[in-house]
C-alpha cells in the first residue's frame, strides 16, 4: 500500500494504491494527512481490493475529520471497491467524485464560502 | 356481530352488522347464527360497513347463508362492503350471486320495490 | 453524447410498498424493465455511455444490466447523496461529462419517445436546460452544448415525459404502452402477429383463450379453459389456473393465479390485489386464491442454521463448567441481572423475546464471568432452537425505530444473533457503522468463516468491556 500526498487548489490529495485489507488499513491511521484535522480528497483509483478492515479505515478517518468539522472526500472507486459500498450502504457516509481534481476544486470552493 | 330487525319500511326486515375480520377463525360462527335469524324473518341484509376482512372461508360462509335463504324464498342482500373486500368478490365472481348496495339504507329500500 | 441517469429513491419509494421484492428500476412495463425503456432511448439519441446513479442500492440493477455490452454500450453505476442537486450531480462527473454534450435523465420518469424518430438529431440541436418535465421532480436536462449566441431558440421538444409515482400511474402506462404503443419501443416476446407479445417457455393449454393486444413473459403456464386479454400483461413465472379470466389487468412476475377467477382492471402481485381505480389493496390470505410461485429458504440457509447449531453446542459444552461455577455466585451476589426484551426475529419470526444480561465487570466472579462472555451463554440454547444464528446482526428492538431492519432488500439478510460481525471484527457496535460491517459480512461469509468470526467475537468482547 503506497500514500502519495500532494495538494490541488489548496486541498489535500491524498493517492492509496494497492490492497486496503486487514494488512495494510493500520497504515493509514499512520499517516498525518489521513490523521489529520483537515479537510482531504481520497484518490482510490489506485486501489484494486477492500474489505471490511479497509472500509473500517476509511470510515474511521472520515469520522475523525468529520467531529473536527472537515470534509473526507472519496474519488475514483473502481468496480470492485464500488461493489464494497454498495453492499454495506457505505455510500451514504460519503460524498464520491470522479474525477480528485474537480473534488478538490469543490472541497476549496464550499471552504472559500464559509 | 349483531343481528336487529328493520320495520321502518313496514315489513321485518334483518339487518346483521359484520365487524372486523371473517376468517376461517370465526365464520363458523356466523353459520351457526344464521339459521335463528332467518327463522325472524326471510329477508336479510349483512351490513359489511365495518367488515374489513374477508377470506374464502367467510365468503364461503356468506354463500351459504344466502343459498339458505333462497330455499326460503328469501333474499341475503350485502351493504356497505370496504373497496377491499369488495375485490374479493369481483376476483371469486360471487359478484354475481349477490344484490350489494353502497350502503344500508339503499338495501333496506331495495326490498321494498 | 453521454447520458446521465439520476433516480432517487424518494422517486420510486412506493414501489417497495406496492411491490416488495421488486427493485424498482427493474419492474416491468409490458415485461420490458423499466430501465431498460431509458436504456434504449439513450441508445437512440446516440450515447456512447450512460452511467446510472441513485442514493440507493443498484447492486441488482448492476447484476441484471451489468456492463451494458448486451446493448452495445458502456454502462458504469455510481452513486450519490440524496441532498445532492443537479449541479452537484453534474460535478460528481466531471470526468464522465468532460467535453462531451450530456443528456440528464431525471426522476422515475417515463420517456415516451419513438424508436423511429431520429432523436441525436433532435437532441444536439436543442440548447442546454431544461427539455422535458414531469411531477415528482422529474426532467430531461441538457448540457455541455457549445455556445452559439445565433441559435434561435428550439421549438417544443417532441419528447414526452412522465412520471411513475403511483400504482395508479404503473397501471395507466403499461396498458397504454401495450394497447396504443407497442411499435414505438422493442418489446420482448415473440409472435407472428403484431399486438401479441410471447415470451419463451409458455405452455397455453388447447381450451384455453388468448386475445390481442396481450403481452405474456417467460415460464409461464396458461391452463385449460383461461381466457387471457384483451390488454392483459402476463409476467414471467406465472400460473394461470383452470378457468379464470384476465382482462385490462397485469399479473405481475411470480404470482400464481387460482381456479375460476376473474381478475378484470386490476393488478396481481403474488398475494396482492389492488384496483388502481380505487386504489383499494387486498392482501390474499388464501393460497389458493392467489400466491407467489417462488419457495422461501434455501439449502444454504440450511446449512448455516446446522452449523451455527452445531458450534453453538460445542461452545455449551466447553464453556458449561465455568458456567455452571460462577453464574450461581453472581447471581448470589445479585451481579447476574437480566431484562427480558422484544426484538425483531428473522424472516417469518415477527417477534422474539430475549433476556439480556449484563455483568458488572468487577470482582473475580465479574471478571471471569466477561472473560468467557458467560452473559450470553443462555442466548446460546435458542440458536439450536433455531430463533437466533450464532453470528450475524446484533438484535435489534421493536421499541427501538432507528435501529429496525432496513426497509430494502437487504432486510431478507438480516440475522438477529448472540454474537454480532461488529463485535468480532471490533467495530462500534452501536450506531450504523455497525451496520456497515454486519452487511459486508452478510454476503460475504459462509458457515465455516461464521465459525471463526464467533471465537473473534468472543476472544474481542471481553476487551471490550475490560475499563481502559
Amino acid at each position: 500500500m503506497t500514500i502519495t500526498e500532494t495538494t490541488h487548489s489548496n486541498i489535500h490529495l491524498v493517492a492509496l494504491k494497492g490492497a486496503l485489507d486487514a494488512s495494510t488499513a493500520a497504515t493509514l491511521a499512520k499517516n498525518s494527512v489521513l490523521s489529520g484535522n483537515l479537510p482531504t480528497v481520497i484518490d482510490l483509483s489506485g486501489v484494486d481490493f477492500l474489505d471490511s478492515s479497509g472500509l473500517g479505515a476509511l470510515v474511521g478517518i472520515a469520522r475523525k475529520k468529520r467531529a473536527a468539522n472537515s470534509d473526507t472526500l472519496l474519488a475514483c472507486l473502481n468496480t470492485n471497491v464500488r461493489k464494497v459500498f454498495e453492499i454495506t450502504h457505505a455510500y451514504r457516509l460519503f460524498d464520491i467524485y470522479d474525477d480528485p481534481y474537480t473534488a478538490a476544486e469543490e472541497l476549496s470552493k464550499k471552504i472559500s464560502a464559509l | 356481530m349483531t343481528f336487529h330487525i328493520d320495520t321502518s319500511t313496514g315489513s321485518n326486515i334483518g339487518i346483521a352488522v359484520l365487524q372486523g375480520r371473517l376468517d376461517v377463525t370465526n365464520s363458523a360462527a356466523l353459520l351457526n347464527a344464521f339459521p335463528e335469524w332467518l327463522q325472524q324473518t326471510t329477508s336479510i341484509i349483512f351490513d359489511c360497513s365495518g367488515l374489513n376482512f374477508l377470506d374464502s372461508s367467510g365468503l364461503g360462509a356468506f354463500v351459504r347463508c344466502l343459498r339458505q335463504t333462497l330455499d326460503q324464498n328469501g333474499d341475503l342482500r350485502l351493504a356497505a362492503l370496504a373497496s377491499n373486500v369488495a375485490m374479493i368478490f369481483e376476483l371469486t365472481k360471487a359478484k354475481q350471486l349477490f344484490s350489494i348496495y353502497p350502503n344500508l339504507q339503499d338495501a333496506i329500500d331495495s326490498f321494498s320495490s | 453524447m453521454k447520458t446521465l441517469i439520476v433516480i432517487k429513491e424518494q422517486n420510486h419509494a412506493w414501489v417497495r410498498n406496492a411491490f416488495p421484492g421488486i427493485h424498482p428500476l427493474l419492474l416491468t412495463l409490458c415485461n420490458k424493465p423499466y430501465i431498460e425503456y431509458l436504456i434504449d432511448f439513450a441508445i437512440l439519441s446516440r450515447s456512447e455511455e450512460i452511467r446510472i446513479m441513485s442514493d440507493g442500492s443498484l447492486g441488482e440493477v448492476e447484476a441484471y444490466c451489468m456492463n451494458g455490452s448486451r446493448w452495445g454500450v458502456e454502462l458504469t453505476y455510481s452513486n450519490i447523496r440524496t441532498t445532492d442537486d443537479i449541479t452537484t450531480i453534474l460535478q460528481k462527473n466531471s470526468r464522465f461529462c468532460r467535453d462531451n454534450r450530456t443528456m440528464v435523465i431525471n426522476g422515475f420518469v417515463f420517456v415516451d419517445y419513438d424508436k423511429e424518430s431520429q432523436y441525436d438529431s433532435i437532441i444536439n440541436t436543442m440548447p442546454d436546460g431544461v427539455i422535458a418535465s414531469a411531477e415528482n421532480e422529474g426532467c430531461l436536462i441538457l448540457r455541455g452544448q457549445e455556445k452559439n449566441p445565433d441559435a434561435a431558440p428550439a421549438p417544443s421538444p417532441p419528447i414526452n415525459l412522465e412520471s411513475i409515482d403511483s400504482i395508479e400511474s404503473y397501471y395507466r402506462i403499461s396498458l397504454d404502452i401495450l394497447k396504443n404503443k407497442s411499435s414505438q419501443f422493442v418489446l420482448p416476446g415473440y409472435g407472428n402477429e403484431p399486438e401479441c407479445f410471447i415470451g419463451r417457455n409458455v405452455v397455453i393449454s388447447k381450451s384455453a383463450e388468448i386475445e390481442k393486444p396481450v403481452s405474456i413473459g417467460n415460464n409461464v403456464q396458461i391452463l385449460s379453459g383461461t381466457h387471457i386479454g384483451p390488454d392483459a400483461i402476463v409476467g414471467s413465472n406465472v400460473i394461470i389456473d383452470k378457468n379464470s379470466t384476465v382482462t385490462e389487468s397485469i399479473v405481475l412476475d411470480n404470482t400464481y393465479i387460482g381456479e375460476e377467477l376473474d381478475i378484470t382492471g386490476k393488478t396481481a402481485f403474488q398475494n396482492m390485489l389492488s384496483d388502481p381505480g380505487t386504489q383499494a389493496v387486498l392482501s390474499m390470505e388464501d393460497p389458493h386464491l392467489l400466491r407467489s410461485t417462488q419457495n422461501n429458504g434455501t439449502l444454504s440457509a440450511l446449512l448455516r442454521q446446522i452449523t451455527h447449531a452445531i458450534t453453538a453446542l460445542t461452545i455449551i459444552i466447553l464453556l458449561m463448567l465455568p458456567f455452571l461455577l460462577i453464574a450461581p455466585l453472581l447471581m448470589v451476589q445479585g451481579k447476574w441481572k437480566k431484562r427480558l426484551t422484544d426484538y425483531h426475529g428473522a424472516g417469518d419470526k415477527k417477534v422474539i423475546s430475549i433476556a439480556t444480561g449484563t455483568i458488572p465487570n468487577q470482582g473475580v466472579t465479574g471478571k471471569l464471568a466477561s472473560i468467557f462472555s458467560l452473559n450470553r451463554y443462555p442466548l446460546l440454547f435458542r440458536v439450536i432452537k433455531g430463533d437466533l444464528s450464532l453470528i450475524g446482526n446484533l438484535p435489534a428492538a421493536v421499541s427501538d425505530n432507528s435501529s429496525a431492519p432496513d426497509q430494502d432488500n437487504m432486510t431478507h439478510y438480516y440475522r438477529p444473533a448472540v454474537f454480532s460481525y461488529a463485535e468480532a471484527e471490533n467495530w462500534p457496535v452501536i450506531g450504523s457503522d455497525a451496520a456497515i460491517v454486519e452487511r459486508y459480512y452478510m454476503v460475504h461469509s459462509n458457515p465455516l468463516k461464521d465459525i471463526g468470526m464467533t471465537m473473534k467475537a468472543l476472544i474481542n468482547l471481553p476487551h471490550k468491556n475490560t475499563p481502559k
